[in-house]
């Protein structure tokens, strides 16, 4: 009895020792992400060469045929189950990595419509609202089109719908984007930077 | 006694280098945002620090002040994070809506998972009654510096541009609450006075070294952003160019 009565304090004293050492390792994981954020952060300007190779890589109608629920479902008719799930598989892996190029050009439109929102014109400054908010839409929904082609690589025989909404709102950022661009070397020499 | 001396010298020092710091940081933050917290931090060491010098004033009264003021930099805390969310997803009315809501829902898992935490981890088996405070310290901290973490992710991920005075806030307090946690845990689980004192100093070092970030990014200045109307003619042409092919394919 007194053997069991001491015990259990034991039992306590060491998980709350395990604990206080998960959360030392928790704190000190987070600590090393604050590093990495801090020392990125000094290198904010946005590559505008690493954008536009960004775009050129990405080619919309590849993208739109791998994600098609109509090409889907032919393979699945005229092949072997075996067979289509490793197609499935390698269109799921290309349209990934697709859609995480998509994200990676949204982040830095998101970026040049922000800094766009600063001009002291208002053309550019509300061509950059636009920019702006698609893009973090665009963002947004590269990580459901992520998650989603994650699932179609783990359960190839999952039936899922196509990813329409993506391929339209990369076009509707690309398309202000063009606007944008448009209103900048309209105002080229009359638009002075607002820190000068 | 030498070395006890130098344990005190070294108490006092970190006790007032980062207030005298917080008094240089009250002054540049006069009147904005952030200003309530720092002031708050700043009133609330002179009757502490008057307590800790003060002979007759025992060890128990002492820990009821610090854990009273703990209590109301906890809840500080959470405004000034409200406050940074509020700040910067305020120009995107759709990132008010997503970026809230997520934040929601991270908000709710940590509160979760500290809970949980308090109660299957209550630290040791102390039972002084200021141990419970430092385990609601913990499981505080650990909400704080999850919300600051996904704060800094989120924004980075979605390429959202940060004025440099209102990441380094976020960034200090994010370093302040992270290193409170892993503190706080080890005080919760170590209750012996020789790892209470060394964790002391600890904790007051990290709030110095928070501090310093805080003034460093406050005093540094605004980083200029890659505007389209700094961009040179040709830069801007190319990009015409690349999305008319590219709107074309």
């Amino acid at each position: 009895m007194e053997q069991g009565a001491s015990t259990i304090p034991q039992a306590m004293i060491s998980q709350a020792m395990i604990a206080a050492w998960i959360l030392v390792a928790l704190a000190f994981f987070a600590l090393g992400i604050l590093v990495y954020i801090a020392i990125r952060s000094r290198t904010r300007q946005v590559d505008l060469e690493k954008a536009v190779q960004a775009f050129r890589s990405l080619d919309i109608e590849a993208f739109r045929n791998l994600v098609d629920s109509g090409e889907e479902a032919f393979l699945r008719n005229n092949l072997l189950p075996k067979k289509f799930r490793e197609i499935k598989r390698q269109r799921a892996w290309a349209a990934l990595i697709y859609a995480r190029e998509a994200g990676r050009a949204a982040a830095a439109l998101a970026k040049i419509g922000q800094a766009a929102q600063q001009s002291s014109d208002p053309e550019i400054a509300a061509s950059g609202i636009q920019v702006t908010e698609n893009a973090f839409r665009l963002r947004l929904q590269t990580i459901g089109a992520c998650l989603h082609l994650l699932t179609e690589i783990v359960l190839p025989d999952l039936r899922s719908p196509s990813l329409p909404p993506l391929v339209d709102q990369y076009e509707r950022a690309a398309e202000t984007l063009f606007r944008l661009g448009r209103f900048s070397s309209r105002v080229q020499g009359s638009v002075r930077p607002k820190s000068a | 006694m030498l070395s006890l001396n130098w344990h005190r010298a070294l108490s006092l020092f970190l006790l007032i280098a980062p207030h005298a710091l917080l008094g240089v940081l009250a002054v540049i933050l006069y009147k904005r945002r952030f200003f309530v917290y720092v002031l708050y931090e700043l009133a609330k060491f002179f009757p502490l620090f008057a307590l800790y010098s003060v002979q007759g004033v025992s060890g128990k009264e002492y820990a009821y002040a610090y854990c009273v003021t703990l209590l109301i930099s906890i809840v500080l805390r959470f405004g000034v994070i409200d406050e940074i969310s509020r700040n910067l997803f305020r120009e995107s009315q759709f990132l008010r809506v997503a970026a809230r809501r997520s934040l929601q829902c991270v908000t709710g898992l940590l509160l979760g998972a500290g809970a949980l935490l308090a109660v299957y981890a209550p630290g040791g088996n102390s039972a002084k009654w200021y141990a419970g405070i430092f385990v609601v310290n913990r499981g505080a901290a650990m909400v704080q510096s999850g919300l600051l973490l996904a704060l800094l992710l989120f924004s980075r991920f979605l390429g959202l541009s940060w004025r440099r005075s209102a990441f380094g806030i976020a960034l200090g307090l994010a370093v302040l609450t992270s290193l409170d946690l892993a503190m706080f845990a080890l005080r919760a689980a170590f209750t012996s006075e020789a790892a209470a004192n060394f964790l002391d100093l600890l904790i007051t070092g990290t709030y110095l070294v928070c501090v310093s970030i805080w003034i460093g990014y406050l005093l540094a200045p605004e980083l200029e952003l890659a505007s389209p109307t700094v961009v040179a003619h040709d830069e801007v042409e190319t990009w015409n160019r690349e999305l008319q092919q590219f709107l074309k394919q």
